[in-house]
């Protein structure tokens, strides 16, 4: 790798690092927070460090990285403007979330016979989702939360990543039967939970790796038929799915009861305008959920929808880098997994904006990266892990391929 | 393995449209429903703002001062009559009258984005902070003058009723009235309980059917059709039986033997005009109300304007014959029917009504420069202008809309008289729209007198006001141009 000065990542991550520093700066300028000015060092330093250290580890896609560097310090500014507290905990879960990233790769580049372990991970998986309808406890609709002692877990979030390896594992292979028993029971335990949202993110996204692998549209669109249906059960038997739907169409028509936050978020999103009012300003902490599901309305409010625009094609950029590594991958299995994890995180980011700016109904996952949750931020570095394995292995066959060419002209 | 590839770039490719999509969405939500969402009740940032900053004037077109603030009390004008006059428009202290634009513009008023500039402005000058001042688009003047000509005639002393008036080449509201309304600062609940419904803004809020003004866009739908249409013959035998218990029949049950469409329209014909429905049929006819902005949702940046309603579905003939003359469950407000009169006189280009004619902050910048725009083509420059011509014939050819004619200047219109059960009572409405023809002079009007007595037309009232506003406009063309 050229390390020269005019190296344009390089460039880049000198970019975001400075951004924070100042936006970070400005924001403990004003406080005279001790947090702030600590995180003024510590994210800039730690998004350096990060694009100083990794790639004399293994070959890393420096685009890949500067794009999770500034989404995850975005969480972390955006939580600072309306709770120091949070920020902290958000930058430390950030902190946790690189070593994460650095274990999967790892795991990518090490596990060289993965039948084992995807055995190992099935019954964990299912374990894990069928926890919190026997002990978790109800958060907005949905059980979905354990607790340990002081630490609260979600489940679903961790099973994530499992998903994406145990799909690219056996649609590599074309066993598809077990495949479908394995989906199915985490659908269910999902309804179990009511946790509807994820349910939906996790049957899409082993819908559209199937047909990815599979070319099969047939079987693809008869999948989505059922999918249909099932939303369909799902709106008759869920009180609280009716509501959501209802509050999609107008959220007006209960203002102050049902329709609160997302009448709340478009109102946010309004005062911001195009250009925001400003950073640390506005009053982000009207809107309910504002650390998780509706941040994005609090992003748009202090940096207006121009600003919102340009993080939505981070997130398309970061789809198409994560379908680049995929496509010059050497094995199916290692194509399918970058290409499985880049399409649950497009696909999480689509369903919750898309709801917080009332295109569909609101599904209350979370927005990758830069929502506040220790397990989604941890699960979201790691899904960007097993890219960047893949694109590392990628890297290595390419050396290789030139090392053989140079050897035998 | 390469169809994989290739379908791995389909995906991420159609996931990142997806994700631009959503940012396109955000953008067109917020150039169209930004002012509408902020300026919400429950919006606590308003609230904040509100206790922090003095909101702005409010200036009519001619400069006069119709609201700003004293001690930190909201003043409006000088007189009861002229308060009483602004008063849908701008709204009351307590906000009761919705969308107004005390409440709507509230995030110009009370400068709640404000510049770099203005902060360093305010600095230097150490002033505390004050809005924007508002220019209306409003002669306040011309508002005080139609309150006056609806009590000054005994066909609508006393009655409900609305009026608009455009500048159809710009889209400037020049006037906008509602009765009944009330004086803001002697509004006590024992009077306000003595009115009907002084809260809403019928001007813009209340959908009535049109009658027969309707009978310009089934005149419009049968022109574009054919251009020659308006010399073709009809029969008017005084009524059209369609079943055992429908039939169409014309006001006073007249006859009018054999005519032309210039003449049906002029004598405002419903037979003729049910048999032109019918031969039109369903999808014609509704293709050509959409043309004209019914089903539209307005999403004016000045202005709240309810949609207008055309009845979809299937329909019968009965409602079909009756569609013809605007008495099936066709909804407009008298906004719309102004504008439809305006879109005539534009050469069929609805303009998009303005309230707003400047915006400008402290430091004297202009923070919304104007701009006008348009709704869209209602119709084909040529059927305006055989419309114009037979809206014409209704005021100055001895139609309808004959007390409606001022001399010197050109006004046309068509008259309307609909009916409409409330509550189990039969309830007549009064139409007149029309417009000046000249271009000195380029406004176009709605008027709406509620609960007209038996006998009475829209030609016998609402034609009255329209005289009175046109004359109004002659005696005082400095004010309103």
């Amino acid at each position: 790798m050229s390390r020269g000065k005019k190296n344009p990542r390089r460039r880049l991550t000198s970019i975001v690092a400075l951004f924070y520093f100042l936006t970070f700066a400005l924001l403990a300028l004003r406080d005279g927070n001790v947090i702030g000015y600590s995180l003024a060092v510590a994210v800039p330093a730690v998004i350096l460090i990060g694009a100083y250290v990794l790639p004399r580890l293994f070959p890393i896609d420096q685009l890949l990285l500067s794009l999770t560097n500034f989404l995850c310090a975005l969480g972390v500014l955006i939580l600072y403007s309306t709770n120091p507290a949070n920020a902290i905990q958000h930058a430390l879960t950030y902190g946790l979330g690189l070593l994460a990233m650095v274990f999967c790769i790892y795991l990518v580049r090490v596990v060289s016979s993965w039948s084992r372990l995807i055995w190992l991970l099935v019954p964990l998986s299912l374990a894990l989702l069928a926890l919190p309808p026997l002990v978790g406890r109800e958060i907005n609709g949905a059980k979905n939360w354990i607790f340990l002692g002081s630490l609260s877990l979600q489940p679903s979030e961790m099973v994530k990543v499992a998903l994406i390896l145990i799909l690219a594992h056996f649609l590599s292979r074309r066993s598809l039967l077990p495949l479908l028993g394995i989906v199915v029971a985490c659908l269910a335990l999902l309804m179990l939970q009511r946790d509807l949202g994820t349910a939906l993110l996790y049957f899409l996204t082993s819908l559209l790796l199937f047909w990815i692998a599979s070319g099969n549209l047939p079987v693809t669109l008869a999948g989505l038929a059922c999918g249909a249906g099932g939303a369909w059960w799902g709106y008759r038997h869920f009180a609280h799915v009716r509501q959501r739907v209802a509050i999609w169409q107008d959220p007006w028509q209960d203002e102050l009861g049902a329709g609160y936050q997302l009448v709340q978020s478009l109102t946010a999103i309004a005062s911001g305008g195009i250009f925001g009012v400003g950073l640390g300003l506005g009053s982000p902490t009207s809107i309910p959920i504002h650390t998780s599901d509706f941040i994005f309305a609090v992003i748009c409010e202090q940096f207006g929808m121009f600003f919102g625009g340009c993080v939505l094609l981070m997130f398309a950029a970061l789809i198409c880098r994560g379908a680049m590594i995929a496509a010059s991958a050497r094995t199916g299995f290692q194509g399918l997994l970058a290409m499985g994890a880049t399409l649950l995180l497009g696909l999480q980011t689509l369903l919750i904006i898309g709801g917080v700016l009332k295109i569909i109904p609101l599904t209350g996952v979370t927005l990758p990266f830069v929502s506040y949750g220790g397990t989604s931020l941890v699960a979201s570095m790691c899904l960007v892990g097993l890219i960047q394995g893949v694109g590392s292995l990628n890297e290595d066959h390419l050396q290789e391929d030139l090392h053989l060419a140079m050897l035998h002209p | 393995m390469k169809q994989q590839r290739y379908r791995y770039k389909i995906v991420a490719l159609l996931l990142s449209l997806a994700l631009v999509g959503l940012a396109v969405w955000g953008g067109w939500n917020l150039a169209h429903y930004s002012t509408r969402w902020f300026s919400r009740a429950t919006n606590t940032r308003l609230t904040a703002q509100k206790k922090a900053v003095t909101a702005g004037d409010i200036l009519d077109r001619n400069g006069i001062l119709l609201a700003t603030t004293k001690e930190g009390r909201r003043e409006y004008r000088d007189t009861s009559a002229d308060r009483a006059a602004l008063v849908h428009l701008l709204g009351d202290r307590q906000g009761r009258i919705a969308n107004a634009v005390e409440s709507f513009q509230s995030g110009y008023l009370y400068g709640y984005q404000s510049s770099l500039l203005d902060s360093v402005y305010r600095l230097i000058r150490k002033t505390d902070r004050v809005g924007n001042t508002l220019t209306l688009t409003i002669d306040a003047e011309l508002c005080t003058a139609i309150q006056r000509a609806f009590s000054g005639h005994r066909e609508t002393e006393g009655h409900s009723g609305a009026a608009v008036v455009i500048n159809y080449r710009t889209g400037e509201v020049l006037a906008l009235l509602s009765l009944p309304n009330f004086d803001p600062d002697q509004a006590t609940e024992s009077l306000i309980a003595t009115l009907d419904q002084p809260y809403w803004n019928r001007a813009t809020q209340a959908l009535y059917p049109p009658g027969s003004t309707f009978k310009i866009v089934t005149t419009a739908a049968l022109l574009e059709r054919d251009p020659d249409a308006v010399n073709r013959q009809f029969t008017c035998e005084g009524h059209l039986d369609l079943s055992d218990t429908f039939s169409v029949h014309d006001f006073q049950n007249a006859v009018h033997g054999k005519l032309t469409l210039r003449q049906a329209f002029l004598h405002s014909c419903n037979c003729v005009y049910a048999a032109a429905a019918l031969e039109l049929g369903p999808d014609a006819l509704r293709r050509e109300a959409r043309q004209f902005a019914f089903g539209d949702n307005f999403l004016f940046r000045d202005l709240v304007v309810a949609n207008s309603v055309y009845p979809s579905g299937a329909q019968t003939q009965e409602a079909l014959a009756a569609s013809g003359y605007g008495q099936s469950a066709i909804a407009a407000t008298p906004m719309h029917l102004c504008l439809m009169a305006a879109a005539v006189a534009n050469q069929g280009v609805m303009p998009e009504p303005r309230l707003l004619r400047s915006v400008r902050s402290v430091s004297g910048v202009a923070v919304l420069p104007w701009s006008s725009s348009t709704v869209g083509s209602v119709c084909t420059r040529e059927t305006a202008a055989a419309l114009q011509s037979m809206m014409k014939d209704v005021v100055q050819g001895g139609g309808s809309g004959s007390r409606a004619s001022v001399t010197t200047l050109d006004i046309r219109g068509k008259t309307g008289t609909a009916e409409s059960t409330v509550q189990g009572r039969k309830v007549n409405y009064g139409w007149f729209v029309g417009f000046n023809a000249q271009p000195d002079l380029p406004f176009a009007l709605c008027v709406l007198t509620e609960n007209i007595a038996e006998g009475e037309t829209g030609g016998t009232t609402s034609a009255l006001i329209a005289k009175d506003i046109f004359t109004y406009m002659k005696n005082y063309p400095e004010r309103v141009q």
